[in-house]
C-alpha cells in the first residue's frame, strides 16, 4: 500500500509550521540581514544602485566608533540611551506592577473603568497622544504646564522645559510620555496573571492573616516572576528600539535635539532625518543596537532565572 | 525526534530558498524579453537585416538640439508623434513661500507655450503637467532623495541651488551640459553670470537658475522714529562699511530699554543656512576653498558670528529660543506687529507680509496681510552689515535651480526607447519656463529678482505690468486662476519700485557652497546656534563643539578644512 506523504507527522508539522517561518523569514531574518549587508556599504542617499554592491568593510564601524568617542551629540546620544532606558523600564514594569495589584484589590467593577483609563496612552494614536504631551509641555505660556505653574504663582514667566531646563528637563519628558504607554502593557500581562493565581492561596493566606502587603510580597510576587521576566525583557527591547514618540516631541521642538534624541532615533535621523541620509552609518548603528539588545536581553533572562524556571520540577506531580 | 525536526526544518529552508531563486529568475525574465523588441523587432532598417523591398523609415528615437528653440520643439514634437505619442506625461515638484507658485506653475505656461506650437504646426502630441508643492525646501529634498531610486519622484525639482552637489554625485539629476552650451548665445547668455556658478559641479551643468533673492536687514521705521533715530542714510552707512553690527545692537539695545518695542533682532528658526550664514561672510569669512574642493570651517568668523547671537539671545534683544519658533504664528506677526526693529529677512517677505495673514489689525482684532502702503511705511531696508568696521556689508543669494530627474519622462510610454527624445523636450520645457516674461511674474509675486536682463527690463515696462495687473497677458487659464488673488495684492507700483531697489544688493552677494558635504556641515551649524541663542554653551564652547563634531567623524575632516584660531582680545559690541 502506497504510503501517503502528508499522513507522516514530521511532514504536517513542517506544513503547519511553514506559514509562521516564512513570516519570520520575509519580515525578521531577511531584514536582519540586509541591514548587517548595509553597514559593510557606503549606502547614502539611497542610491542602491551606486552603492549596493560596494563593500567597504568595517568603515561605518570606524566612522561610528570615532563618533562615539569623540562627537560629543553621539556621546550625549549615548548617554541620554541609558538614562531613558534605564529609568523608563523601571517605571514600565514597578508601575504596571503596582497597577495590577491596585486593581487587583480594588472592586472589579470600580478596576475594569480603571484600567481602561490606563490603557487610553496605547490606544491614542502617536501623533495625536504627540499632540496632547506637545500643548503640555510646550515652553510658552500656551503650554499647559506652565500655565498651571504661572496661576499658582510657582514661576513668574514660562518655561521651555524640554529645551531649557537640561538635561533633567528633556529627559524627564520622554521618560513620562513613553512610560504612560509602556506601563499600561506591564499592567494588563501582570493583572491577568494575578487573576489566574489559584484563588485557594489567596484564601488559605488570608484565613493566616496575612495582610496586603505579606500577601503580596510572599504569595502574589513570587508567583509573577515569569511574568515580570517577560514584561521586564519585552520591556527593555521595546524602550531601546522606540523612537516614534520623541521623534515628533524632538521634530516640535518641545525637546531638545541633542538632550532628547536616543539611540534609536539616531539612528532614524541618520539614515533619513538630515541634510545627508547616511544609510550605511545607520545600519552600522542598527546592528551594534540589536547587539547591545541581544546581549541585555540575555543577561536580564540570566539575572531573573530564567533556566531555573523552566526546570522540570523535582518529585512527582 | 528533535535531529528529525532539525533535518526536516533544513529541507524546509533549502525548499525556500530554492523557491526564492525561482522566484528571482522569474521576475527577471519578463524584463529581458521587454528590452528585446526594441533591438530586434524594430521595423528601423538600421537594427535589422530584413530584405524587405518596401523599406521603412524608423522613427527617430532622438534628436539633436540646435539652439532655435521652434526648430527643436518641433522636432521633438514630430519625433514623438512618429513613435506614436500623443501625450506625454510630466510632474513638477517645488517648494517656498506661498507666492513663489510660479515655480510650479512656469512648467505648466511653457507646457501651454510648446503645446501651443506643436498645434500651429499640426503635431498631435500635448503636454500634461501635475504638480507637488510643500512649503519647506528641505524637506522637499528629503523627499526627492528617498523617492527618486523609486521612480516616484518628480521630473522636474525645483529647488535651492544648494542641493546640485548631492543630487549629480548620486546621478539624481540630468547633467544638461551640451544642451544649455547650444542654447548659450540664444537664451543663457541673457541671464545674470554669477548664477551659473551654483549650478555647476565642476565644469558641469546640472541646473538652470529659476530665480534669486537678496537678504535684507529690515528696519521697522516706526520703532526707529521711537528711539528717535534718523534713518535716511542708513542704508548708505550700511554700504560703506560704517554701519556695523555693533551699531545695530546698540540700537537694538537701546529700542528694548527705552520700551519701543519686545525684541530687538529677530531671525529665522529651523536651520543656520542660508539667512544666518551671511554672518561668517560679514566677518570677512568663507566657507569654500575652490582650489582645494574643500569646505572652510573659518574660525574666527564662526566664533564673531556666534559671539553676537550669544550676545543679543542673553541680553534679552533676541529670543532665546527662536530657533524653534513658528513662522506664521510667532515670526511673522513679532515682525508685522513692530515688535521688534531689527529682522534679518529675504526679499519675498515683501510681498508675503501682503498675502498672508499675519498681522491682527489693532482696529477690527482680525487678521490680515498688510497693506502695500503699510509695508513701504513701516519698513525700511538695507544690505546685510558688516561685521565690524573695515569689512563689507553682505547679502547671500540662494538661487533656486530648475533641475531635471535623471528619470524625467519615465512614467511615459516607451521611455526605454525614448529616454533622450524626453529629456530633451523636459530640457526644452525648462527653457520655456524661463522666458522673460513668466521669470518677470514670478518676480514681481514672490519679489524674488530676476535671473535674466530681458525679465528685469519688464519690471520697468509700465504697460507690461497694467497688463499683468488686470491678467491680460496670454497666459494657460490654469495658470491665470491660480495667480490672480496672489497678483491682485502684491502687483503695484510699491512693489515693483522695491524689487529695483534692490537689485543693487546683488553686487554684493554671497552664495553658500554646492559641495555633497554641505548639507552636513550645515546641521552642525543649526543645532550648534541653537545652544548658543539659549545659553547652552559659550561661543567658545560652541567653536570647539563643532570642530569636535567635525574631527569625530572621518569623512566630514576630509571635506572640511578648518582655518584660523578663536580671535583673543577680541570684544563685542
Amino acid at each position: 500500500m502506497k504510503k501517503n506523504i502528508f499522513s507522516t507527522n514530521k511532514v504536517q508539522l513542517l506544513i503547519f509550521l511553514l506559514p509562521a517561518f516564512l513570516i519570520v523569514l520575509l519580515f525578521y531574518i531577511i531584514p536582519i540581514i540586509i541591514t548587517v549587508y548595509v553597514s559593510f556599504t557606503p549606502m547614502r542617499n539611497w542610491n542602491i544602485d551606486k552603492y549596493f554592491n560596494v563593500i567597504v568593510g568595517l568603515q561605518n564601524y570606524n566612522r561610528l566608533f570615532s563618533l562615539i568617542t569623540r562627537d560629543p551629540v553621539a556621546r550625549q546620544v549615548v548617554m541620554n540611551t541609558v538614562v531613558f532606558v534605564a529609568i523608563t523600564l523601571a517605571i514600565n514594569v514597578l508601575g504596571g506592577l503596582g497597577l495590577a495589584l491596585a486593581n487587583f484589590f480594588i472592586d472589579e467593577r470600580v478596576s475594569t473603568g480603571f484600567r481602561t483609563l490606563w490603557l487610553l496612552p496605547r490606544m491614542t494614536p502617536i501623533a495625536v497622544y504627540g499632540l496632547l504631551w506637545y500643548y503640555f509641555f510646550h515652553g510658552s505660556s500656551i503650554g499647559m504646564l506652565n500655565s498651571i505653574a504661572m496661576s499658582l504663582g510657582l514661576i513668574k514667566k514660562p518655561i521651555a522645559w524640554g529645551q531649557e531646563v537640561i538635561p533633567w528637563g528633556p529627559w524627564s519628558i520622554i521618560i513620562i510620555v513613553n512610560g504612560f504607554v509602556g506601563v499600561s502593557f506591564g499592567m494588563v500581562i501582570f493583572y491577568s496573571a494575578l487573576k489566574s493565581i489559584p484563588r485557594e492561596l489567596i484564601i488559605a493566606a488570608r484565613v493566616d492573616g496575612a495582610s496586603n502587603w505579606k500577601l503580596t510580597t510572599n504569595i502574589l510576587i513570587p508567583l509573577l516572576r515569569w511574568h515580570l521576566l517577560f514584561v521586564t525583557t519585552w520591556q527593555l527591547l521595546s524602550l531601546l528600539t522606540t523612537y516614534a514618540h520623541t521623534f515628533l516631541l524632538v521634530e516640535w521642538g518641545v525637546v531638545s535635539r541633542t538632550y532628547g534624541q536616543t539611540w534609536a532615533l539616531y539612528v532614524f535621523n541618520t539614515a533619513f532625518g538630515r541634510g545627508e541620509q547616511d544609510q550605511g552609518l545607520a545600519a552600522a548603528a542598527a546592528v551594534i543596537l540589536v547587539i547591545f539588545g541581544a546581549i541585555l536581553g540575555w543577561i536580564t533572562v540570566r539575572a531573573l532565572g530564567f533556566n531555573k524556571m523552566i526546570t522540570k520540577p523535582k518529585g512527582d506531580i | 525526534m528533535a535531529g528529525n525536526t532539525t533535518k526536516y526544518a533544513i529541507i524546509g529552508i533549502i525548499i525556500i530558498i530554492i523557491i526564492a531563486i525561482g522566484a528571482y529568475y522569474a521576475t527577471q525574465k519578463p524584463a529581458q524579453t521587454t528590452t528585446t523588441p526594441t533591438t530586434t523587432s524594430s521595423p528601423s532598417p538600421t537594427t535589422t537585416s530584413s530584405p524587405s523591398p518596401t523599406t521603412t523609415t524608423a522613427p527617430p528615437k532622438t534628436v539633436e538640439l540646435t539652439g532655435d528653440f521652434n526648430k527643436d520643439i518641433i522636432a521633438v514634437g514630430k519625433a514623438l508623434e512618429a513613435n506614436g505619442i500623443s501625450e506625454v506625461k510630466f510632474t513638477v515638484w517645488a517648494a517656498g513661500d506661498p507666492n513663489s507658485v510660479m515655480r510650479i506653475y512656469g512648467i505648466y505656461e511653457a507646457a501651454h507655450r510648446i503645446n501651443k506650437i506643436w498645434a500651429d504646426n499640426g503635431i498631435n502630441v500635448k503636454i500634461t503637467v501635475n504638480k507637488y508643492w510643500i512649503s519647506d525646501f528641505n524637506q522637499l529634498y528629503q523627499e526627492y532623495l528617498s523617492k527618486q531610486p523609486l521612480g516616484q519622484a518628480g521630473d522636474f525639482f525645483v529647488d535651492s541651488y544648494v542641493f546640485i552637489g548631492s543630487l549629480a554625485k548620486e546621478g539624481y539629476i540630468l547633467d544638461i551640459t551640451p544642451w544649455v552650451n547650444k542654447y548659450w548665445d540664444s537664451v543663457f547668455s541673457d541671464f545674470y553670470k554669477p548664477l551659473w556658478q551654483g549650478m555647476k559641479v565642476g565644469d558641469k551643468y546640472y541646473g538652470i537658475p529659476q530665480d534669486t533673492e537678496a537678504r535684507p536687514l529690515y528696519i521697522r521705521k516706526d520703532v526707529a522714529k521711537c528711539i528717535g533715530w534718523d534713518l535716511s542714510n542708513v542704508a548708505d552707512l550700511v554700504k560703506e562699511g560704517k554701519f556695523t553690527w555693533k551699531d545695530v545692537y546698540e540700537k537694538a539695545k537701546e529700542a528694548v530699554s527705552k520700551g519701543c518695542s519686545e525684541w530687538g533682532l529677530i531671525h529665522r528658526k529651523g536651520s543656520a543656512h542660508p539667512d544666518l550664514i551671511q554672518f561668517i561672510y560679514a566677518f570677512g569669512g568663507k566657507l569654500y576653498d575652490p582650489e582645494k574642493d574643500k569646505l572652510v570651517l573659518d574660525v574666527p568668523a564662526v566664533y564673531k558670528w556666534l559671539y553676537v547671537e550669544w550676545k543679543f539671545a542673553q541680553d534679552g534683544l533676541l529670543p532665546k529660543d527662536i530657533m524653534s519658533w513658528d513662522w506664521a504664528k510667532q515670526i511673522h506677526p513679532t515682525i508685522v506687529e513692530g515688535k521688534t526693529l531689527f529682522d534679518i529677512g529675504g526679499t519675498w517677505y515683501w510681498t508675503e507680509w501682503q498675502t498672508k495673514d499675519y498681522y491682527t489689525d489693532p482696529n477690527t482684532g482680525e487678521k490680515r496681510g498688510l497693506k502695500p502702503e503699510e509695508v513701504k511705511e513701516w519698513f525700511y531696508y538695507t544690505l546685510f552689515p558688516a561685521g565690524e568696521e573695515g569689512l563689507k556689508p553682505v547679502t547671500l543669494s540662494q538661487p533656486f535651480a530648475w533641475m531635471i530627474n535623471s528619470r524625467a519622462g519615465e512614467q511615459n510610454p516607451k521611455y526605454d526607447e525614448l529616454k533622450d527624445l524626453y529629456h530633451k523636450l523636459a530640457f526644452l520645457i525648462v527653457v520655456k519656463a524661463s522666458d522673460p516674461d513668466i521669470n518677470a511674474i514670478h518676480s514681481v509675486i514672490s519679489a524674488h529678482v530676476p535671473v535674466r536682463k530681458k525679465a528685469t527690463e519688464l519690471l520697468y515696462d509700465k504697460d507690461w505690468i497694467n497688463k499683468l495687473v488686470n491678467l491680460q497677458l496670454d497666459l494657460a487659464p490654469e495658470v491665470k486662476d491660480n495667480i490672480k488673488d496672489i497678483v491682485a495684492t502684491t502687483v503695484n507700483e510699491i512693489n515693483v519700485e522695491f524689487l529695483a531697489n534692490v537689485s543693487y544688493m546683488l553686487d554684493y552677494t554671497h552664495m553658500a557652497p554646492n559641495h555633497p558635504k554641505y548639507p552636513a556641515l550645515a546641521d552642525i551649524f543649526a543645532e550648534t546656534v541653537d545652544q548658543v541663542l539659549r545659553g547652552q554653551m559659550t561661543p567658545e564652547e560652541a567653536v570647539q563643539h563643532i570642530i569636535s563634531r567635525i574631527q569625530a567623524d572621518p569623512e566630514l575632516s576630509q571635506a572640511v578644512e578648518i582655518v584660523g584660531e578663536i580671535p583673543g582680545g577680541w570684544q563685542f559690541p
